[in-house]
């Protein structure tokens, strides 16, 4: 399987200054890579940066051995982010917001699609609700369909966990796995151990140091063990 | 990169999505909104800007009679030893102006997208040209007619002489020239020059086109910067898709945040939201004096705050041109109104008061840090108005100086601007601490009518204190000398603005 992405001397941080140590990986297609750490430790800020949503102190991060650009076209088409964004067209329905990026996306019946995202996410009883009237599991849930809903080689997901209930986050480990069988590469930001163990095929623990694990151990380092 | 048919379907695609969105939204709109509103918002919208409008043009109007007949007005400077010829004056204004305006557009973009259009069109793969042109032509078109309105009352006021036509024309210059000064910012923030070649640019084209509309007794000014502001347009429409995300997200959170301010007419919130920019703050800045071994809570927060001053304030070039405007209001060729010339050293004392107030503002957001300090808050509000009193005392003290020089009075009058600007420094800090006005508060009944008077005592606040700080400068400045009364009456009036202004609470929301 080819490399999708590739992180090499990678220093994230803010005004210069670097939140943790620097990170050196990469994923190949079919993989799906765990990030775990403490709160603070910069998980996030790594993850944001891989997506080119922020820019590295020093170092390169390659998707499909090309500098990321967050603005130029091939790399949005290959690659999907979700973040804890909570921000919506205030106007718009749940439905109509998936529709946006069925369409954004050229996918073939987006109709359909969106109704199986609908289902999947448990959306259909509010599909045409308007984001206030959501609750907050159901904004996360709305991101996540969005997030899924349309073809990327890169998946980045942050803490996708996050205000869902337990059967939720069974079936979204399921489609991760599942993205990753189809040959997408997905990176993981979790505090969540089952997650992690029925996604991940390896691990990066985001210390002062960075260091790579196998799965199991990263889920007792999450657990605290 | 994308071919050309591509880039056309992908062209099209993003327009469908934009269509998409604006479909969506406005159906949603009107199912929630009914004819009764819509017409209630109409009616009181035209109201409002026919009653606006009446009462500028009646302002103006009588304005430029009482410039028209200023040979008999006096000036409050005895010896003009240097005359700034009025044309010079007025273009000067005018490029300032355009200066502002460009220096504004960059700051709140000019393009831009909001907070759910970056979440939800930034990262689909297409051209952004038709997410990012049609909010950037409805700036450019209200920032060309906004500049055509301004300028209108301008040139009546400034040139009584010129015909109708010519007012139109000159209008219409400025017009293009705002719109020059626009597209401009837009082609800076794609990147088109480097920092200093697009400083240097600007200038020099936002200078060439402060001077048309001094020359619109013909066609070919406003030709000319309409000719200008197309092919400046046509460039940037061509490569408004390249605008970095990161750029466009900055400008529409900045641009949301300040409308959101001034529609809320919260003066503070709309300079945070056009200070929040800033792209450096020194931190290395007055490290040694901050780092020196203190006794006490009262000297360690005084030092804090010196030090937050010094690092968080602008740079001294907008005090520096508020002077540099009183002086050129006084040496005009002819002369302003003395009336006039004491309005413009107000407004300039005002504007840079304000601009000192920007530590006070930050720490106004968050009054449970300086309720952690083992202080009575009236040490605390003492600690943060020394400051900005100290700097205005200075840039008072330096304002009378050169009125001094210019015969105005004599030198005592320093003294009262020294004591004036302590006034108007504490003014700042009852004006960071101001709350938001509220706009659910019913209007008070008066014989003349009913007045919002939570509301403009809200609006006031602070700007209320820091024309009352100036008001036995004025006295003297009018009269021409200084008696000691007037010595002493600054004397009281900036100690008792002082003592009110640490003394008082501010109010919680």
């Amino acid at each position: 399987m080819g490399t999708v992405l590739e992180a090499e001397g990678l220093l994230v941080g803010y005004a210069g200054a670097p939140v943790c140590g620097e990170v050196n990986a990469s994923v190949a297609a079919g993989d799906v890579l765990g990030i775990v750490g403490v709160n603070g430790a910069g998980k996030s800020t790594v993850a944001r940066t891989l997506a080119g949503r922020q820019a590295s102190l020093s170092g390169d991060v390659k998707v499909h051995g090309l500098l990321i650009d967050p603005d130029a076209v091939p790399f949005r088409r290959q690659v999907s982010a979700v973040f804890d964004d909570d921000l919506f067209f205030p106007s718009l329905t749940v439905r109509e917001h998936l529709l946006l990026v069925a369409r954004g996306h050229s996918l073939d019946d987006p109709e359909t699609r969106v109704e199986e995202e609908l289902e999947f996410f448990g959306l259909v009883g509010r599909s045409h609700a308007i984001p206030d009237a959501l609750s907050s599991g159901q904004r996360r849930r709305l991101l996540l369909a969005a997030g899924l809903i349309r073809p990327s080689s890169l998946l980045i997901l942050d803490e996708p966990e996050q205000r869902l209930d337990p059967r939720m986050r069974v079936a979204l480990s399921d489609r991760i796995a599942a993205h990753a069988k189809d040959g997408g590469a997905v990176v993981l930001v979790t505090h969540d151990p089952q997650l992690l163990l029925a996604t991940a095929s390896t691990c990066l623990v985001i210390d002062e140091e960075v260091r790579e694990f196998d799965p199991e151990q990263g889920a007792s380092i999450i657990a605290g063990s | 990169m994308l071919n050309r048919e591509s880039l056309a379907q992908s062209s099209e695609l993003a327009a469908d999505v934009v269509r998409f969105t604006r479909r969506s939204a406005r159906r949603y709109k009107r199912s929630r909104t009914s004819w009764g509103d819509r017409f209630v918002d109409a009616y009181s919208w035209g109201l409002g800007i026919g009653v606006s409008l009446t009462m500028a043009a009646s302002f103006v109007l009588a304005l430029r009679t009482e410039i028209a007949g200023r040979a008999s007005t006096g000036s409050i400077i005895g010896e003009q030893w240097l005359l700034l010829p009025e044309p010079v004056l007025w273009t000067s204004v005018t490029f300032a102006v355009l200066l502002v305006i460009s220096n504004l557009a960059r700051k709140l973009g000019p393009m831009t997208v909001s907070g759910a259009e970056s979440t939800w069109w930034l990262s689909l793969p297409v051209d952004r040209r038709p997410m990012v042109l049609p909010p950037f032509f409805r700036k450019v078109a209200l920032t060309a007619g906004g500049s055509a309105i301004i300028y209108l009352p301008f040139s009546l006021v400034t040139a009584v002489d010129r015909t109708a036509v010519d007012h139109i024309l000159a209008s219409l210059t400025f017009a293009g020239a705002g719109t020059v000064a626009v597209l401009l910012s837009a082609m800076q923030q794609l990147g088109w020059w480097s920092r200093r070649t697009a400083k240097i640019t600007t200038t020099a084209a936002l200078l060439a086109c402060a001077v048309l509309p001094a020359l619109s007794w013909s066609l070919w000014p406003p030709a000319l910067v309409a000719a200008a502001a197309v092919g400046l347009l046509a460039l940037v429409a061509r490569r408004a898709g390249r605008v970095r995300g990161e750029e466009l997200v900055r400008g529409g959170a900045v641009a949301g945040h300040a409308g959101a301010s001034l529609f809320m007419m919260d003066a503070n919130e709309v300079l945070r939201a056009l200070g929040s920019g800033r792209q450096r703050v020194d931190g290395g800045r007055a490290a040694r004096f901050y780092a020196r071994p203190t006794r006490g809570p009262l000297r360690a927060l005084i030092r804090a705050d010196a030090v937050a001053f010094l690092r968080l304030n602008p740079p001294l070039a907008p005090s520096i041109l508020w002077l540099a405007a009183c002086m050129a209001i006084l040496l005009v060729e002819g002369g302003l109104p003395e009336f006039a010339q004491l309005a413009v050293i107000v407004i300039a004392g005002c504007a840079a008061a304000s601009g000192m107030g920007t530590v006070a503002r930050k720490t106004a957001l968050v009054p449970e840090l300086d309720a952690l300090l083992p202080l009575h808050p009236a040490l605390v509000r003492t600690s943060r108005t020394l400051m900005p009193c100290l700097a205005m005392a200075l840039w008072m003290t330096a304002l009378s100086g050169l009125l001094v020089l210019l015969g105005a009075a004599d030198p005592l009058l320093m003294a009262v601007g020294a004591l004036a600007g302590v006034g108007m420094g504490a003014g700042t800090l009852r004006a960071a601490t101001r709350t938001p006005p509220d706009w659910t508060a019913p209007p008070v009944e008066t014989p003349f009518g009913p007045v919002p008077r939570a509301q403009l005592g809200s609006l006031l606040r602070g700007l209320d204190v820091t024309i009352l700080a100036t008001i036995p400068l004025l006295v003297a400045l009018y009269l021409g000398y200084v008696p000691w009364s007037v010595l002493l009456v600054q004397a009281v009036f900036s100690a008792g603005i002082f003592l009110v202004v640490v003394l008082s609470r501010p109010k919680r929301t």
